[in-house]
């Protein structure tokens, strides 16, 4: 089974058909559904980080920018004033940002540990240089997207991206797959050895395997989706600006796999619901809520170091 | 570009430099001898820039602000190595980044509530207010001397205390093994402390130092703290010499490169970064 976990089973048989419902029952409040999108679109994002940290060991600070450069490669490649095809450029995009990733992936992963912390940060830095300062790209303000693409695929247009609900159910839909994907690459042969180089790099080197190659390929995949989730941001917003690249992007998404779970991939949802809302709900009561969303990380790594799926796992889990 | 002009760049490349050797001092002495990557670094300097201006405005002197800060800075420095960072010692570089995040967003926060968001300017102190003429038009202020010197004073001072004290001593000792340390009887969670309220003084009166140069706004902590990363992994972590060196280089690429390339000029450090990382993966000077 591709869920091999019962809590995993229970939070997709819980959280998918109630967020399959979600519009109907806010039918009339788009601000939600929204909001909601926006959600769906940073946990793609989180769940691409969870799986490069969580899973492979490879900590990055520098995740945004690829975020970022989803939105960026489509302004950069697509027409300004025609509509193009939505799957034809989520490819491009995600070829782009793969092979921008393998690059960059080929000197970030000659380091391991703090190096690879504050090196992912400053190349990061540096593409947020790049576009705050590049007149071309609209500099600080960045670049509106006048016409957002057209989804037909054989001839069949299922979704219509003007109109919000289509667009949440898009992205929904995404997150459901990158989730998949996720499991099924954790469940083959590839996965089992990115398990093993978690665990101990001299060993699997020792097993006869490439373990630099291995990490290669992670970050490229995760880096890969990590635009596809810019991308998704640059069309729901109609526009893309430096701010997505910035390292308080990654910072808050590696905050967010945390707090639901490192490694636990389906817990980036769960992590960026509860920190969304969270932050929703604080950024209502005081104008100084980034006091208590710091107070709440250091509690959180404190005491409550396994996130909302580890702490889930230890209560419905059988013990083995 | 004329000699004069060469010569200004050069005074103010290393100027620039010498400051960020101070911070990025603190930040490789708390890794090379603890351990902890210290994200909230550059919150550090930032509380320094504001502590510098409260106390001015309220003492009228610089020096006395000067002092004031410094001294806060270390008791804040005791007082977050006691609390948190202590329980982070056995703990993996994530959790350290999560928590200094963590720290990060908490000052941001007191520093929006303290100060409020409006950009700040601290004057020159009036004694080092002059400046010294170049050519007929061109001069160069004394305060920026002043620091360079000051900077350069602090980098001895380190180098002495680092090399010829038994603070030193414990502290070369605490990098190398700390279960031997313990062994030898002396109390390592002590020097730990020390060594961390001694790295956000040195960010802190980094921050004092450059108020009067300057505005003072939200931010200007995470600015630096980028650039002092580029530093240290120029310098190789842990490596006081290499944070030297690793900040000369890059206050001069800086300096120059806004002159010489403008539209590369927010980049080119991060370009030199790049390029010695694929010559030494592990910095320059990595022990």
């Amino acid at each position: 089974m591709l869920f091999n976990k019962r809590t995993e089973r229970l939070f997709i048989w819980i959280f998918f058909p109630l967020a399959l419902m979600m519009p109907l029952f806010l039918e009339q409040n788009t601000f939600y559904v929204s909001k909601l999108t926006t959600v769906m679109i940073f946990s793609l994002f989180v769940m691409s980080l969870d799986y490069l940290v969580g899973r492979c060991g490879l900590i990055t600070l520098g995740h945004a920018m690829f975020y970022g450069l989803g939105g960026y490669i489509f302004v950069m490649i697509a027409p300004e004033y025609e509509a193009v095809n939505f799957w034809l450029y989520t490819l491009y995009i995600c070829s782009i940002a793969a092979a921008i990733a393998l690059l960059i992936g080929l000197l970030v992963l000659r380091t391991s540990g703090i190096y690879m912390i504050m090196i992912t940060l400053a190349f990061a830095q540096m593409a947020f240089y790049y576009f705050s300062d590049s007149i071309e790209f609209g500099g600080n303000d960045g670049v509106f997207i006048y016409v957002k693409p057209e989804t037909s695929l054989f001839g069949l247009s299922l979704f219509d991206l003007d109109n919000p609900i289509h667009f949440y159910y898009l992205c929904l839909l995404s997150l459901f797959n990158t989730m998949a994907f996720f499991k099924i690459i954790m469940r083959s042969r590839f996965g089992r050895v990115m398990d093993a180089i978690h665990e101990n790099p001299d060993r699997t080197v020792a097993l006869g395997y490439n373990v630099f190659f291995f990490k290669l390929i992670s970050y490229t995949i995760a880096s890969a989706l990590g635009a596809y989730a810019g991308y998704l941001f640059t069309l729901q917003y109609g526009f893309v600006n430096p701010s997505m690249l910035s390292w308080t992007t990654s910072g808050t998404a590696l905050v967010m796999s945390i707090l639901g779970g490192m490694g636990s991939i389906y817990g980036a949802i769960l992590g960026t619901l509860v920190y969304e809302g969270l932050h929703y709900s604080l950024e209502h009561l005081t104008e100084h809520w980034l006091l208590f969303m710091g107070a709440l990380i250091i509690l959180m790594v404190m005491v409550f170091k396994d996130g909302i799926a580890g702490y889930l796992e230890k209560l419905l889990e059988k013990r083995s | 570009m004329t000699t004069t002009l060469f010569i200004v760049q050069l005074i103010n490349g290393l100027q620039y430099g010498l400051l960020l050797f101070l911070i990025a001092s603190g930040l490789t002495l708390v890794f090379g001898v603890m351990g902890i990557l210290n994200l909230a670094h550059g919150s550090m300097f930032m509380i320094g820039a504001y502590l510098a201006w409260y106390f001015v405005e309220h003492t009228g002197s610089f020096g006395v602000s000067a002092v004031v800060s410094a001294i806060i800075a270390l008791l804040l420095g005791i007082l977050i190595e006691r609390t948190l960072i202590r329980h982070l010692y056995r703990r993996n570089h994530l959790d350290q980044v999560l928590l200094t995040i963590g720290m990060i967003f908490v000052f941001n926060a007191l520093q929006s509530i303290l100060w409020g968001n409006d950009p700040l300017g601290v004057a020159v102190p009036e004694l080092l207010s002059s400046s010294i003429p170049l050519t007929d038009i061109l001069e160069y202020p004394v305060y920026r001397i002043f620091v360079a010197i000051f900077c350069v004073f602090i980098a001895i001072v380190m180098y002495y205390t680092i090399n010829k004290t038994r603070l030193g001593m414990l502290i070369r000792a605490g990098e190398s093994n700390r279960e031997m340390v313990e062994c030898l009887g002396i109390d390592i969670s002590r020097l730990y402390t020390v060594v961390f309220a001694i790295g956000v003084m040195l960010a802190a009166v980094a921050g004092v130092i450059a108020a009067p140069m300057t505005s003072i706004v939200p931010g200007m902590g995470e600015h630096i703290l980028i650039a002092c990363f580029v530093v240290v992994v120029i310098g190789g972590m842990g490596s006081i010499k290499g944070a030297f060196i690793g900040a000369l280089l890059v206050g001069l690429v800086d300096t120059f490169a806004s002159v010489l390339v403008p539209q590369l000029s927010s980049m080119m450090i991060y370009i030199l970064m790049a390029f010695i990382l694929l010559l030494k993966p592990q910095g320059l000077f990595s022990s």
